[in-house]
């Protein structure tokens, strides 16, 4: 048991070439991680999710000679992961809708968002700050969410959304900024 | 909640799912790369003919024809060429966008490196002749690109305007005869005040620039003379009295 986890993320991709048991050690290392970032971005239910996740590992599988080692193995299967969820949007035409994020990953957001040095308190509050951030845009919330709470350092976004370094930061800068904004419109000031 | 890992290994095991062969993988990659090579190569192409086309041109013409060196150029300029090393640089990264790894170089890096690259092999190709082989090839086959480009030979083939240029068929005292760049023929009549360059043979054969006034469609009175390569400067300008000493 301590050899495979021993074994390299590579290691573990050569090795699912050739059986595809092996590609249960895979799946193993990157399904929760996986699955919260399904759940993150999508913000659907956990039943939706997996049904999804099972979609997205069996791509990762297919792609398995596709996978370039210069990449990070979990960026590849996040790259996978991200554009399985902007299909799968595309086919139902409809946005997340719910809101299934914990209340830390709520908080990392926030506080990325609106550089606040206290603590929330106000529930109030922060539940009015969770409205603006579920109406930004999806492209906003997914890079806010790979940044704060994922916790992506800027490489590894670039390698998942596929976009140059320059977008990712204006993407996390403009999602920041339209944050702002709709608190100021909503007249939040906590 | 359901077991994801068994139930995704046994649909892919009931499926009988496999990774797709690399062949699969690599074709379009190489497909891509395969457009971005010929779209640099355009590119070279379209730099070649563009040198051609602009170090080709005669330009102490304006001077000949009190004309502004600026406007000259704004005239002469090869626009369709440089519009088209214009949609290659946008085309290459487009393409290096499109490939696996294209993100990751910043817009300036990938424009730089291909308007570096599609210069260096156009002027390879501009060294080698190719610019005029191009250029000589759209002008036969292109009615329309021959009407709008500015060659040297359209340059010079402007009687009305005083330029006219073409192969000497026969030679005496006052008068050759030169068949002109379109094959008609002209007689050209020299007199005390013309300017014979100093590489100028007036020998049968030879293909000459003549700048002066057209008399009409077969007459022309030469003010200067100069060899069709070059301004034919070497050493001073002479006139025709010294001319005729030399024949």
């Amino acid at each position: 048991m301590d050899e495979k986890k021993a074994l390299t993320d590579n290691n573990l991709v050569e090795l699912a070439k050739e059986s595809s048991e092996m590609f249960g050690l895979l799946m193993e290392r990157y399904q929760g991680p996986l699955f919260h970032y399904v759940r993150r971005i999508t913000q659907l239910p956990a039943e939706d999710v997996q049904d999804l996740l099972q979609e997205v590992f069996i791509k990762i599988y297919q792609k398995l000679n596709e996978y370039d080692v210069d990449l990070k193995f979990s960026s590849w299967a996040y790259r996978i992961a991200h554009n399985h969820v902007v299909d799968y949007f595309r086919k139902v035409s409809a946005r997340p809708q719910s809101n299934v994020l914990e209340d830390y990953e709520w908080e990392k957001i926030i506080h990325a968002g609106i550089n606040i040095e206290k603590d929330i308190t106000n529930k109030d509050c922060v539940t009015k700050i969770k409205a603006c951030i579920q109406e930004l845009p999806m492209n906003y919330r997914e890079v806010l969410i790979l940044r704060f709470v994922e916790e992506k350092d800027y490489e590894e976004i670039m390698d998942i959304l596929r976009k140059p370094k320059g977008t990712v930061a204006t993407l996390i800068a403009r999602g920041k900024d339209e944050l702002r904004k709709k608190m100021q419109e909503n007249n939040i000031n906590c | 909640m359901k077991n994801l890992i068994q139930d995704t290994l046994n649909r892919i095991k009931n499926e009988q799912i496999v990774p797709e062969p690399r062949w699969k993988i690599l074709v379009p990659k190489l497909g891509i790369w395969t457009v971005l090579g010929l779209i640099v190569l355009l590119g070279a192409i379209a730099v070649s003919v563009a040198d051609y086309l602009l170090t080709q041109l005669d330009w102490e013409m304006p001077a000949s024809m009190h004309q502004n060196v600026f406007v000259y150029g704004a005239i002469v300029f090869p626009y369709f060429w440089v519009v088209l090393i214009g949609l290659v640089v946008a085309g290459a990264f487009w393409g290096v966008r499109k490939t696996e790894t294209g993100y990751r170089f910043s817009w300036l890096k990938i424009i730089s490196v291909t308007v570096v690259g599609v210069a260096v092999i156009g002027f390879l190709m501009s060294t080698i002749g190719w610019g005029g082989r191009f250029n000589g090839m759209m002008m036969r086959d292109m009615p329309y690109y021959a009407q709008h480009t500015v060659t040297k030979e359209t340059q010079w083939m402007q009687p009305e305007k005083g330029f006219l240029a073409g192969m000497i068929v026969t030679v005496s005292n006052d008068v050759i005869v030169i068949n002109d760049l379109q094959g008609s023929a002209w007689n050209v009549r020299l007199n005390t005040e013309t300017l014979v360059r100093p590489s100028v043979s007036l020998a049968v054969g030879q293909v000459i620039k003549i700048i002066g006034t057209r008399q009409d469609t077969q007459n022309f009175v030469a003010s200067e003379i100069r060899p069709w390569m070059g301004q034919g400067m070497m050493g001073l300008g002479q006139g025709r009295g010294m001319m005729g000493a030399d024949r």
